[in-house]
């Protein structure tokens, strides 16, 4: 099996040869090629590149154009700081929707518009050249809770919360067309994988997260669904309180963070979900030695059993020495699923 | 001084009208300012900072917390000034350079802020020269917050600036930050989570 029959094979319930391995690699991937990470966020055919020789070098059976949480929010309008060395960010202190009234006005952008969302498009198109029918392609979408932070200020929104619920709903309509929007795009580029990264719905705790954060995440998993794209959800930080309604939204694939246990997920998700992660990117992967994220590694599995696909907890660290990265991958090669 | 309780409830119930009204209601009374600070407000923060860390409440009801006891600083500060209130310590606080998440430091601010200390908030995005702006006003802990292990690296630069200034206490924290390369780039101190940050700064403070 090659990476993209693996790893649709792996969604689809069916056996593979093997354990998939697909880590998030983006900063690791300028690294690996000799640019500065400004111009991986900022040309398209820099991020193809770096993504499909990195892919390559390490064996991966993914490549994806995920690059910052920025892409969505600057085609919305929202002001952005571009970096030398380090990922687009948005200026929370001058959001788009500081005032909430805007909102009412604000355009749904369109993803080929020529903007950031569009260069993203034009790297998968680069990458289905270079390696479509060998490796999954995966695409990125900010989730719903996420991408409302990123146009409202994350410290406005979990206020929020409390001041303006109706709002907080509204805003979730908008982000979720926007999101459905932009997969349809990568979908229509040849993404197999739609990622959905939702790191800010971690902060909120439970009850909020099932009330106004889970009905739109599952609005979105269902679309990208029925446009016949493989679901990836991952949500940074601490899942442990979310992660059993998590479970419940369907996703073909879930990326854990490495604050929640294997264990703990397996358990609340029960056998069938495939779960991929989650060992420390940091304390596991950089600073370890090849050796040790063996056995870390070895301990995910096993917690997780066969339904599991290899990975780091959150990005692999740009620092991250290769053979500590080679060591994730030859387990992937030679465990038994 | 024993504890005004209204204001203790008021704070940690988040009700910012109510902390206004408590706060100017004890003032009228005649109460201390440093008093209702130290022995209502500092109680009421760190019983949600507990909360926080024992996974009891979240990030929001941190946030309105510390917009509630934010309503009562507006009324104290600017007399804390005037009384002989001094401060248990002078703290900064920015996310580095290149780095422009706000979440993590700002509830650092808060807690810091709720136990007692003078805190300067440097914002996002700091470069060296802010937090030797901060050193020169007074401020003789300086905190660095990173989300991004890309951006974490910048704080070396931080606490070799002030290496060789015995007077100035260097922190670092974060996500990605751990006990090790808190070591390996020579900070004073590291703290794994937000509600830790008081206890940090305050061991820093005693030569620990």
């Amino acid at each position: 099996m090659n990476g993209r029959e693996r790893v649709l094979a792996l969604a689809r319930g069916e056996p593979t040869d093997r354990l998939a391995v697909m880590p998030v690699v983006m900063m690791f991937c300028a690294e690996q090629i000799g640019v500065h990470y400004g111009r991986y966020v900022e040309d398209h055919r820099v991020l193809a590149e770096a993504q499909v020789r990195t892919a390559q070098a390490f064996d991966f059976d993914i490549v994806s154009n995920m690059s910052d949480p920025a892409r969505e929010a600057a085609d919305c309008g929202a002001r952005v700081e571009f970096f030398e060395d380090q990922p687009a960010a948005i200026v929370e202190s001058d959001a788009l929707l500081a005032d909430k009234a805007k909102l009412a006005s604000l355009r749904m952008p369109d993803p080929l518009g020529g903007g950031r969302m569009q260069s993203a498009v034009e790297s998968l198109r680069l990458m289905k050249e270079r390696v479509g029918g060998d490796k999954a392609l995966m695409g990125w979408v900010e989730g719903p809770y996420a991408e409302g932070a990123d146009l409202r200020g994350i410290n406005r929104i979990m206020l929020d919360l409390y001041d303006d619920p109706g709002f907080v709903h509204e805003l979730s309509d908008f982000v979720v067309e926007l999101a459905l929007r932009y997969a349809r795009a990568q979908v229509d580029a040849g993404a197999d994988i739609i990622g959905i990264g939702d790191a800010a719905a971690s902060l909120i705790g439970p009850q909020f997260y099932d009330e106004f954060v889970w009905p739109y995440e599952k609005r979105l998993v269902e679309g990208i669904q029925a446009m016949g794209a493989v679901v990836r959800l991952h949500i940074c930080g601490t899942t442990s309180p979310i992660v059993a309604s998590m479970g419940r939204l369907g996703c073909e694939i879930v990326d854990l963070d490495h604050l929640t246990g294997m264990d703990a997920a397996r358990e609340a998700m029960g056998p069938d979900q495939v779960l991929l992660g989650n060992i420390d990117p940091v304390g596991a992967l950089r600073d370890s030695t090849p050796e040790a994220v063996t056995a870390a590694i070895d301990r995910c599995h096993r917690q997780a059993g066969e339904r599991y696909v290899v990975g780091a907890g959150c990005e692999v660290p740009r620092d991250t020495p290769p053979e500590n990265v080679r060591a994730m991958v030859d387990y992937a090669r030679s465990a038994l699923c | 001084m024993p504890v005004d309780q209204e204001l203790f409830d008021a704070v940690r119930q988040a009700d910012r009208d109510r902390v206004a009204e408590a706060v100017r209601a004890a003032i009228d009374r005649g109460a201390p300012v440093s008093s209702l600070l130290m022995n209502s407000m500092v109680p009421a923060m760190r019983e949600i900072g507990d909360r926080f860390a024992a996974g009891e409440v979240y990030i929001p009801e941190m946030l309105m917390a510390a917009r509630a006891m934010q309503a009562g600083l507006d009324i104290i500060e600017p007399l804390l000034g005037t009384s002989d209130h001094e401060p248990i310590g002078r703290v900064a606080v920015g996310t580095v350079k290149g780095d422009m998440h706000d979440i993590g430091k700002n509830l650092v601010v808060m807690m810091l802020k709720g136990s007692g200390y003078e805190v300067t908030d440097l914002g996002v995005d700091c470069p060296v020269e802010k937090y030797e702006e901060a050193a020169a006003g007074g401020a003789t802990v300086l905190c660095c917050s990173a989300l991004l292990t890309s951006t974490m690296t910048y704080m070396e630069q931080v606490v070799g600036r002030f290496q060789k200034d015995p007077a100035i206490k260097v922190i670092v924290g974060g996500a990605p930050v751990t006990q090790r390369f808190a070591e390996e780039i020579g900070a004073d101190g590291f703290a794994e989570h937000a509600s830790e940050a008081a206890r940090v700064v305050s061991a820093c403070l005693a030569g620990e």
